[in-house]
């Protein structure tokens, strides 16, 4: 039938059936002509119009209750590779799962089968995805996946591990374990969570169902199906909103309702929900009689009862906590654990899983708790349960302070928490802070540096009043000093270091140990103040007092020596440094070190070798140390950020741009997680990855970020500082690529005068400012002015680092093309060769500049009509690669 | 089986599109992307992309949310009460009460939604429907238990299996038409309901169902 013959029955339908019952055959049948066919239709369309017999009339409710099932039946394929499915497990928004067995060896296995796997490619997607994720995830504690495979129809399954075993809360009531016995289990779900972050997958959809505890007391974490990776974009939105539709509304974070970004604070949410299940024994907000709307608004907008407040006033049977099994401090900090685990605000959250489990260590141990450092009362309170023995008040406040800064020292700068620790062994007063935050790792949380910094000022003040004992007070000092250098406070880091080193000087002698590690602490000020004769002075003679009052082999001897390498690395003496840093690898391998300090020594090692162009020797190093700072610290530390930044510096140095920006995106991702985004850090990070953006062409995003960085920079290390120079001459170089001349000469211009007043005269940075900024001049048109520019850049550098140094070609080649643009061929063409010269002995590649060479030697042949040495330059340049795609 | 509903959606998709515009314009008749397009920003009832691959995805996705939803309420309702009355027309509302809310469905209005919904409670049903028929022709494992409401509900499953044939059939002849089946019968929406969501009026839907319905059953009962 056509569409055409479909209007003509209709026709006479609709004009037959407005006729009275005895009138409608005559019609038909007189206005269908010969057409028995029609009539036929029309007739019964006639009779079925008259009387009600079809599906079409009976009541739709009561078709689909008897059609209608739990849709969890067998499917018509039950078995999957060597598996065979017996019964049903569940059922959930995507699929089934079911329960198979494997006849041969008599293990068991889940099978889950995309139910309506026709119905949109999205949902293949998902389900693909979860499997993916799946296979990616390799943990205790994670469902394993062990195959996969479609039906004969194209839907797709897989088989995975088969947990029989318990929802978290329903094993924690049936074994009636109490709230150390929670949190343990709670502790090892989050490790499962965590190594899922780790591998850049959030779950999105935990909830005590979908962590089950086994008869053994094993954690497994289910269900990824919503999962996301966190790298993976496209069409994220979209999956954004169809998980938030497949979620569990009260497990889910406020930003997942809201539809907005999900991070790894949204699992830590969830966490929070299911760690106040456990203890409360019920959820936050009773949801159950709610509308979806009204549950909605109830997270979005109401702030949750104290897990304490709501425990007492309903407690559920079953529930195997009483609220007398703790005390009001305890109870009070497990509110303040669940609270900021779930607030409302990701910023204001547990900043990763990671932080999170700390604070749930701290709690087992009996420690302060990361989430309310800002109370001093509390912190008090805390020692005083711990150390009931405490001697005298003064005690107490001494310990205090000191417990408050070692408690964040360990959480900065790892070198020096470890040289501060070892040297507080002997001392009284931070024996009691080790003991106090014993077994605190260099991972212990990141830094919330306002807070930080309100605490650490609150200890200076507190400091400076305890002048009745001032040799503590100089321990103190030198303690306090050491933090506000870690976050990059340098005045008040010189002024308590100082204090610290005259007051030893005072009390100890001048060769004592106490006053030769306040000179090496001072002097790695110095050196981070760019201040470098000073710093190689100070930490030279600390390490001469070490040397001389201690015996060989004592492990100050091999600090002090790290530091020296350090400082001559910073100050640019790299050869000196190499020697140095290798002997300090010795005495510390010699040791038998823990490996904190092995490992950053390497790691200067490793950049010192980058510097001087050794970049298959430093790569090989920085693995190394990757290495070891994952095993050390675990894989979200900045000590591991640290490695990946050096490691996509040398990529970055090969032009690999792509890996390069890789790995410091890794780096960024690890540091904004640790540190917030508005730390020295992250300027640094954000420089690093902007210079990879430049390379790559991608100038744009590249200047928001360097802008971003430079104000970082400025307010942390002031106006003249190498690090401010280091972002400025990212600014100018985008600058000038972005064709804006005028902020690209302010740029260098600034960037020249940093360095000199920081570097003097001599040193290749002078060199490099002064090129750059011959670079601007050159784009503008100005070509006398580069040129200057130029000729002082090549000789400079031919004296810093050498007549035949990449340098020295490069600034010769440009100016060669500057002098070209001034039409004085001969010179060009002199200047121009000298730069290919030194090039083309170059074993790193500089194929961008050595084809530029070429180029203007050729152009410059042409117009001095040597068409013969032109030739030589073509075939020349027709040997090179092909352009690398990144190099401009 | 189930090629065949995936080539049905993909069909019912490209009808919708055509839908909108046979509407307004001629009936049946297969429009350019480019003209789709812009019958349906003037129209402004769904979504407003400008492009009809992408409103084709919206409208994929749409369905696919619909039905899910559909499907869950109809599922979980099962699951804890097995003697529980499902009503199309209640779980069509609470899916709306659910996805309204959703930032996925900002852009939908409460008339598209119900065009969507009957298709998609059509396909819960066809879906259930051909579940139950493969079971009683499909290899019967023995340790499958089924209801016994499956004798009962068996000959159901096929009469509606036969009337989607049909209304596959009444789809290509008038897209209109077959819409207004699936509000009416498997939606379970009143006739006013089904004038506002397809912009027309309400003797044009009366006279459009008593035809099709009519045709329908002539169909059924001749056995397609």
């Amino acid at each position: 039938m056509d569409t055409a013959r479909w209007e003509r029955i209709q026709e006479l339908f609709n004009a037959a059936v407005e006729l009275p019952e005895s009138a409608r055959m005559s019609y038909v049948a007189s206005s269908c002509g010969d057409d028995a066919e029609l009539v036929a239709v029309v007739v019964s369309m006639l009779n079925e119009e008259r009387t009600s017999g079809s599906v079409l009339d009976r009541d739709i409710s009561a078709i689909a209750n008897t059609i209608l099932d739990d849709d969890t039946r067998l499917p018509p394929q039950t078995t999957f590779g060597p598996y065979r499915i017996t019964s049903v497990l569940g059922s959930g928004g995507m699929g089934v799962v079911y329960l198979a067995e494997r006849d041969d060896i008599g293990s068991r296995a889940a099978v889950k089968i995309l139910r309506d796997a026709w119905l949109s490619p999205a949902r293949r997607l998902r389900f693909s995805s979860e499997q993916r994720t799946l296979a990616r995830l390799n943990h205790a504690a994670i469902a394993r996946l062990y195959d996969a495979g479609t039906m004969t129809d194209g839907t797709p399954w897989f088989v995975m591990e088969y947990v029989d075993g318990k929802s978290l809360t329903e094993y924690c009531d049936a074994h009636r374990c109490t709230v150390r016995e929670r949190l343990q289990l709670f502790r090892r779900a989050c490790d499962a969570v965590l190594y899922a972050h780790s591998n850049a997958v959030i779950h999105r959809d935990l909830k005590p169902s979908n962590i089950l505890v086994t008869k053994d007391g094993e954690i497994k974490l289910l269900d990824f199906g919503i999962s996301k990776q966190m790298e993976s974009s496209g069409d994220d939105s979209v999956r954004t909103l169809t998980a938030l539709r497949l979620m569990t509304p009260a497990y889910a974070a406020p930003e997942q309702l809201r539809g907005r970004n999900i991070g790894v604070q949204t699992d830590v949410y969830s966490l929070g929900v299911i760690l106040y299940e456990l203890l409360a024994g019920e959820l936050p907000f009773d949801l159950s009689r709610c509308t979806p709307a009204e549950a909605e608004r109830t997270i979005l907008d109401r702030e949750p009862p104290r897990p304490s407040t709501r425990f007492r006033h309903t407690p559920r049977a079953g529930h195997a906590v009483t609220h007398a099994s703790l005390t009001r401090g305890e109870w009070s900090d497990l509110d303040v654990l669940c609270l900021t685990a779930m607030h409302k605000d990701p910023e204001h959250r547990y900043r990763s899983v990671e932080a999170l489990t700390r604070d749930v260590d701290n709690y087992l141990r009996g420690n302060p708790l990361d989430a309310r450092p800002d109370s001093l009362r509390y912190v008090t309170a805390k020692f005083l349960r711990r150390n009931k023995r405490a001697a005298s008040l003064a005690a107490v406040v001494l310990v205090l302070i000191g417990g408050v800064a070692a408690f964040y020292t360990l959480r900065l700068q790892r070198e020096r928490s470890a040289t501060l620790a070892e040297a507080a062994r002997t001392q009284r007063v931070q024996s009691f802070m080790l003991n106090l935050f014993k077994g605190g790792d260099a991972s212990t949380a990141p830094a919330e540096s306002l807070t930080v910094l309100t605490l650490v000022d609150r200890g200076a003040r507190e400091a400076a009043a305890l002048s009745r004992d001032p040799l503590v007070q100089a321990e103190l000092y030198a303690t306090l000093g050491g933090i506000y250098q870690g976050l990059g406070e340098m005045n008040q880091a010189d002024t308590l270091l100082s204090r610290a080193l005259a007051a030893r000087r005072r009390l100890l002698g001048d060769s004592s140990a106490g006053v030769a590690e306040s000179m090496v602490a001072l002097g790695m000020l110095r050196s981070d103040q760019a201040r470098f004769d000073e710093a190689e002075r100070l930490v030279r003679s600390g390490l001469a007092i070490d040397r001389r009052t201690l015996s060989a082999g004592h492990p100050a001897i091999a600090a002090a020596t790290a530091s020296l390498g350090q400082v001559l690395e910073n100050r640019g003496s790299y050869p000196d440094a190499i020697k140095t840093l290798t002997e300090a690898v010795a005495m510390e391998t010699a040791h038998g070190d823990t490996g904190v300090a092995l490992n950053e020594t390497l790691s200067e090692l490793a950049n010192t070798h980058f510097y001087l162009g050794h970049y298959a020797t430093s790569d090989s190093i920085n693995r190394r140390v990757l290495a070891m700072s994952t095993r050390l610290y675990g894989p979200s530390h900045p000590s591991v950020a640290n490695d990946l930044i050096n490691l996509g510096a040398i990529q970055f140095a090969w032009g690999h741009y792509e890996e390069s920006e890789q790995y410091y995106r890794r780096a960024l991702a690890i540091n904004e997680a640790w540190y917030g985004s508005n730390n020295a850090e992250i300027a640094s990070d954000l420089t690093m990855l902007a210079r990879t953006l430049i390379a790559d062409s991608r100038t744009d995003e590249a200047s928001a970020l360097l802008d971003r960085a430079l104000a970082t920079n400025e307010r942390v290390y002031g106006m003249v500082h190498p690090r401010v120079a280091s972002t400025l001459n990212e600014i100018g170089s985008v600058a000038l690529r972005r064709k804006q001349y005028a902020k690209a000469a302010t740029a260098f211009s600034r960037m020249l005068s940093i360095y000199r007043s920081v570097y003097g005269d001599k040193h290749y940075l002078i060199a490099l400012a002064t090129a750059n900024l011959g670079s601007v001049y050159m784009s503008e048109g100005e070509y006398p002015r580069a040129e200057g520019l130029f000729r002082d850049a090549a000789s400079r550098y031919a004296a810093a680092q050498g007549p035949d140094h990449i340098n020295t070609g490069i600034a010769l080649v440009k100016l060669g093309r500057c002098l070209l643009h001034e039409h004085r061929y001969a010179d060009a063409e002199k200047e121009s060769f000298a730069g290919y010269q030194i090039l083309h002995k170059q074993i790193e590649p500089a194929g961008d500049f050595l084809r530029g060479a070429l180029t203007d030697l050729i152009a410059a042949n042409e117009s001095l009509k040597q068409p013969q040495r032109a030739i030589r330059f073509k075939a020349e340049l027709a040997q090179l690669p092909a352009e690398d795609e990144g190099k401009k | 089986m189930l090629t065949c509903s995936q080539s049905g959606l993909a069909d019912w998709i490209d009808r919708a599109l055509c839908l909108e515009a046979s509407t307004y314009h001629c009936a049946n008749s297969r429009q350019k992307p480019s003209s789709q397009a812009k019958t349906h920003e003037t129209i402004g009832v769904t979504v407003s992309k400008p492009d009809a691959a992408e409103s084709r995805a919206e409208l994929d996705r749409l369905f696919s949310a619909t039905y899910e939803e559909l499907r869950r309420l109809a599922s979980s309702v099962r699951r804890n009460d097995p003697g529980a009355t499902l009503s199309p027309t209640t779980l069509v509302n609470e899916a709306w009460l659910k996805l309204a809310r959703s930032p996925e469905m900002a852009q939908t209005s409460p008339l598209h939604f119900r065009r969507i919904a009957g298709r998609a409670m059509r396909q819960v049903l066809i879906e259930a429907a051909r579940r139950r028929n493969a079971t009683k022709r499909g290899p019967v494992h023995a340790m499958v238990t089924f209801d016994e409401s499956l004798n009962t509900s068996v000959g159901c499953a096929s009469e509606l299996l036969m009337l989607d044939d049909s209304l596959n059939e009444l789809a290509k002849l008038n897209p209109r038409q077959a819409a207004i089946v699936e509000s009416k019968f498997f939606g379970g929406f009143d006739i006013p309901s089904i004038a506002a969501s397809l912009d027309i009026s309400e003797a044009t839907v009366l006279r459009d169902w008593r035809a099709a319905r009519a045709w329908l059953a002539h169909e059924l009962r001749n056995g397609n």
